[in-house]
């Protein structure tokens, strides 16, 4: 015999190590950094409380519009000007956002880091903001958008969102926003936006090789200019449980797949069962060999993949399914969704998968935080969730500690498979009759 | 400008039955990188068997000899790890990064997997996977706007019987009449020792790798013979433009033009690949410059140009723009094409040079910070040029192009007269 039939063991450990965090006040915002010893690459993130949790109802976008602009030319220099110093660094400005802040960043080799923190401090204080230049990043943003919905998924998602939180709030609205809303914001809401949540110095964070770079000078860029203090971030959000569980039919005439968004709300991030109903996702459907994945993909063929988990922001989360299966298959595939929800709840966790989902999730802290933008990203969850320096080990201890009457218990408490909002999002004509033959709840067109 | 794009050590050997091994070891991390470069791709597959090579590699993870179908996956995931594969007109390649301590388990998975596929394979993954596949197919090519455009520019550049004729994800007919004796056929015609190439990258010393390598890898045989694909380095201009526009459902025009250039790794792609840069990347590229911000009939997101780096043949340069509210499929290829025509006409100046080197830096020390891309790129040089040390030189090539060099290959290589433009134009009513 050629092959070895007995499969290895694991050898010695290796003990587990964060990069060290420093962390200072400088210029009246704080630096927060790791230490990537060797590491040419630099990433500086500046952190703002300016998340869509910000953005007042019916003004959702308005952060994704107001990145855009930040671009359009500065106090010193004009858009094209900007363009070609920053990535003459050799970076972009890279924007993004999600419920609890706003992130501007450079990702440069590490002695370029300096210039290009003091770009990025230029355009995201001092922003011309001119309103022909404004009404025109809108306009763009809107267009944006309107291609992204052309694809199958945002409006299912806004769909599943609205009924999971309410279309009267904003965290019941698209994070990003909708085409129509973006296109209906004006010049003031961009440049109020910008006075209230972008002159306030924030947090920069920094993950590169700290013997070559010099924090206070970096922040005191980062900062420059800067004034205003916290704001108060607002407790977690009650949200109303909505008994009975529906069916909500998106049409998508001539899809050859339909989109699949199951959820219901579920804790937020500072939750004491964080850890146990993470493990309960990742057994449900965060592995590739997860109960859903298995089932739908492995077993059945009926999708590329599947998977579900449960999300958390600061004031609200939400556990989800998605998919996207063949039309033919969209009941069955649905059926047999919630069957394996119902089942997790019902029945908890058996040992054998939950030692996977924690080994995985914690060899997924050695092994996905390598590079600067990863270990950047590690660093800001700290700042946003007020978390201690040594979390990501504590963090992969308590995800080893987790037993099964734990996670199951998680399953139990925080999977409520008769409250899920069903989204489908197909070839109504095809697919409407199978689905409420389904059973599985009544079922609502959805107008948007 | 660096001396090397690669200041890692590099140790290779090859074991008696022709695999090659490489290891780069770093103990910065406590983890580590598996990679295997297998030479087929999809060049390799014969008319009616398109998607072949990428549905096997779906079948690589269902199971072997000593592991049970699923068993893979549970066992990389368990162990901590993260995994995957895929598959390119060029070659095929599979690869999981473990913490340190699973680096032996890593191994057995692949040697298996490399000797003992074709008793564990079943009628029933077979068909399995293969719904897997169609519904890959239809959820990233079918169902999203644009989706078809690699499927469609593909033909557009190379013409019948060429390897990069047909795309990886296959046909669903080919697909379809796939059968249980082709896949074990595939296995045993290219998936050999000295076929492939293992790469380790992280935590592990050379001597370790080594001596594992052999353990588990040192007994598989190796093949007599393995088939070349058909040879594609050259592919003569027809003198016209191929032209393709389709009305369908999209929300906005949306052109690509197309170039065929030169092969990944040769002194000609790295000029096309700063060429690209200087053309496509970034705010303050020229088609961003020209069309999203000058004329703005191009939106802002949506405009770009990117060399796609296949190596047995001449490559593709792909520019694309997507039309503004208001302007016509028409206006924005008009436009689009002015702007890769001024790239013989209008030199480079040393402002757009140095911008395009130093994204380009960026992108390489970004691909050299994780332990698994650059087990990905030593794989990628050993596989297709010979030797893995010639990654170190690839970086060095790109910041001693010219300006001058940069004219001349658009001269070459992107005349109007031998490019692919492919349109997409909404549906009436829209």
């Amino acid at each position: 015999m050629t092959l070895i039939a007995v499969r290895p063991g694991a050898g010695a450990a290796r003990p587990y190590r964060f990069p060290q965090v420093v962390r200072r006040t400088v210029a009246g915002g704080q630096v927060v950094a790791a230490h990537l010893p060797g590491q040419n690459l630099a990433v500086a993130l500046l952190l703002l409380d300016a998340g869509a949790g910000r953005e007042p109802a019916g003004k959702e976008g308005l952060g994704g519009v107001l990145a855009k602009a930040l671009e359009e030319g500065t106090a010193q220099r004009d858009a094209t000007a900007y363009a070609l110093a920053i990535e003459a660094l050799g970076t972009e400005l890279v924007t993004g956002l999600d419920w609890d802040s706003f992130q501007v960043s450079v990702q440069v080799p590490v002695e370029r880091l300096s210039a290009a923190v003091e770009l990025l401090a230029e355009a995201v204080r001092t922003p011309r903001l001119d309103p022909d230049d404004v009404r025109r990043v809108r306009d763009d943003e809107a267009t944006a958008l309107r291609m992204e919905w052309a694809n199958p998924g945002p409006r299912a998602d806004a769909a599943l969102r609205a009924d999971l939180f309410g279309a009267d709030n904003r965290w019941g609205r698209p994070m990003y926003g909708d085409p129509d809303s973006v296109a209906a914001l004006d010049v003031e809401d961009v440049t109020v936006f910008h006075s209230e949540w972008f002159i306030r110095p924030g947090t920069l964070v920094v993950a590169g090789d700290l013997d070559r770079l010099d924090l206070d000078a970096l922040g005191a860029a980062a900062f420059a200019g800067t004034g205003g203090g916290p704001v108060e971030r607002g407790g977690p959000i009650e949200v109303a449980p909505r008994p009975g569980r529906r069916i909500i039919l998106v049409d998508r005439p001539g899809s050859v797949q339909s989109t699949l968004r199951l959820g219901h709300p579920s804790p937020h991030r500072a939750h004491p069962d964080h850890v146990p109903m993470t493990l309960a996702g990742t057994v449900l459907g965060g592995a590739f060999t997860s109960r859903l994945n298995h089932l739908i993909r492995e077993v059945r063929g009926y999708t590329y993949g599947i998977r579900g988990d449960f999300a958390s922001s600061r004031r609200f989360g939400r556990f989800a399914v998605s998919s996207g299966v063949q039309t033919a298959v969209t009941a069955p595939a649905l059926v047999e969704a919630v069957g394996e929800i119902t089942r997790t709840r019902e029945t908890g966790v058996t040992e054998e998968e939950l030692a996977v989902a924690r080994s995985w999730r914690a060899g997924q802290l050695s092994v996905e935080l390598q590079s600067p933008r990863a270990i950047a990203s590690a660093l800001t969850t700290l700042v946003v969730h007020d978390l201690p320096d040594d979390y990501h080990a504590r963090l992969r201890e308590s995800l080893l500690a987790a037993d099964v009457a734990q996670v199951s218990a998680a399953a139990a408490t925080h999977l409520r498979p008769e409250e899920l909002t069903l989204v489908v999002e197909g070839d109504a004509a095809v697919i409407r009759d199978d689905l409420t033959a389904t059973g599985l709840g009544d079922l609502v067109d959805h107008h948007s | 400008m660096p001396d090397s794009g690669y200041p890692w050590p590099i140790e290779t050997t090859r074991l008696d039955n022709g695999l090659r091994v490489v290891v780069s070891e770093d103990r910065t991390a406590p983890a580590v990188a598996v990679n295997l470069w297998y030479d087929v791709g999809s060049r390799h597959e014969p008319e009616g068997q398109t998607g072949f090579a990428h549905l096997f590699e779906h079948l690589m993870f269902e199971g072997s000899v000593n592991v049970a179908k699923t068993e893979h996956m549970k066992l990389v995931q368990g162990a901590g790890g993260s995994l995957n594969a895929t598959t390119n007109p060029d070659r095929t390649n599979y690869f999981e990064t473990v913490p340190a301590e699973h680096l032996e388990l890593a191994l057995w998975l692949e040697a298996d997997r490399m000797g003992g596929l074709v008793p564990a394979l079943t009628q029933e993954t077979l068909d399995n996977q293969r719904d897997v596949v169609k519904n890959e197919r239809r959820q990233r090519y079918e169902n999203v706007p644009y989706g078809d455009a690699w499927l469609r520019l593909l033909p557009l550049l190379y013409p019948p019987g060429h390897p990069y004729h047909h795309a990886t994800i296959g046909s669903m007919a080919d697909l379809n009449a796939a059968d249980l004796a082709t896949f074990q056929a595939f296995h045993s015609t290219y998936y050999a020792p000295n076929n492939a190439v293992l790469t380790v990258v992280g935590d592990a010393s050379a001597a370790e790798v080594f001596a594992l390598a052999d353990k588990y890898f040192g007994a598989l045989p190796a093949l007599e013979e393995i088939p070349a694909a058909p040879d594609g380095r050259t592919v003569a201009g027809t003198g016209r433009p191929a032209v393709e526009t389709v009305t369908t459902d999209v929300p906005a025009p949306r052109v690509y033009v197309a170039h065929r250039t030169h092969p990944f790794g040769s002194p000609g792609y790295d000029v096309v690949t700063v060429l690209a840069t200087v053309l496509g990347s970034g705010r303050g590229s020229r088609l961003y410059q020209r069309l999203a911000d000058g004329e703005r009939i191009a939106q802002p997101d949506l405009v770009g140009a990117y060399g796609v780096d296949l190596a047995h043949a001449p490559a593709p340069l792909i520019a694309t723009a997507t039309a503004r509210p208001g302007v016509s499929g028409e206006r924005l290829a008009a436009g689009l094409a002015e702007v890769v025509d001024e790239l013989a006409s209008v030199p480079v100046t040393a402002a757009e040079l140095d911008r395009a080197k130093a994204l380009l830096s960026t992108a390489w020390w970004r691909q050299m910070s994780t332990v698994d891309g650059r087990a990905d790129t030593l794989g990628r040089y050993a596989t297709q040029f010979g030797d893995p040390a010639k990654a170190a030189d690839r970086l060095p090539a790109w910041l001693a192009v010219t300006a001058e060099q940069i004219a001349e290959a658009a001269a070459e290589v992107l005349a109007a007269d031998d490019r692919a433009i492919l349109t997409y134009l909404p549906e009436q009513g829209r």
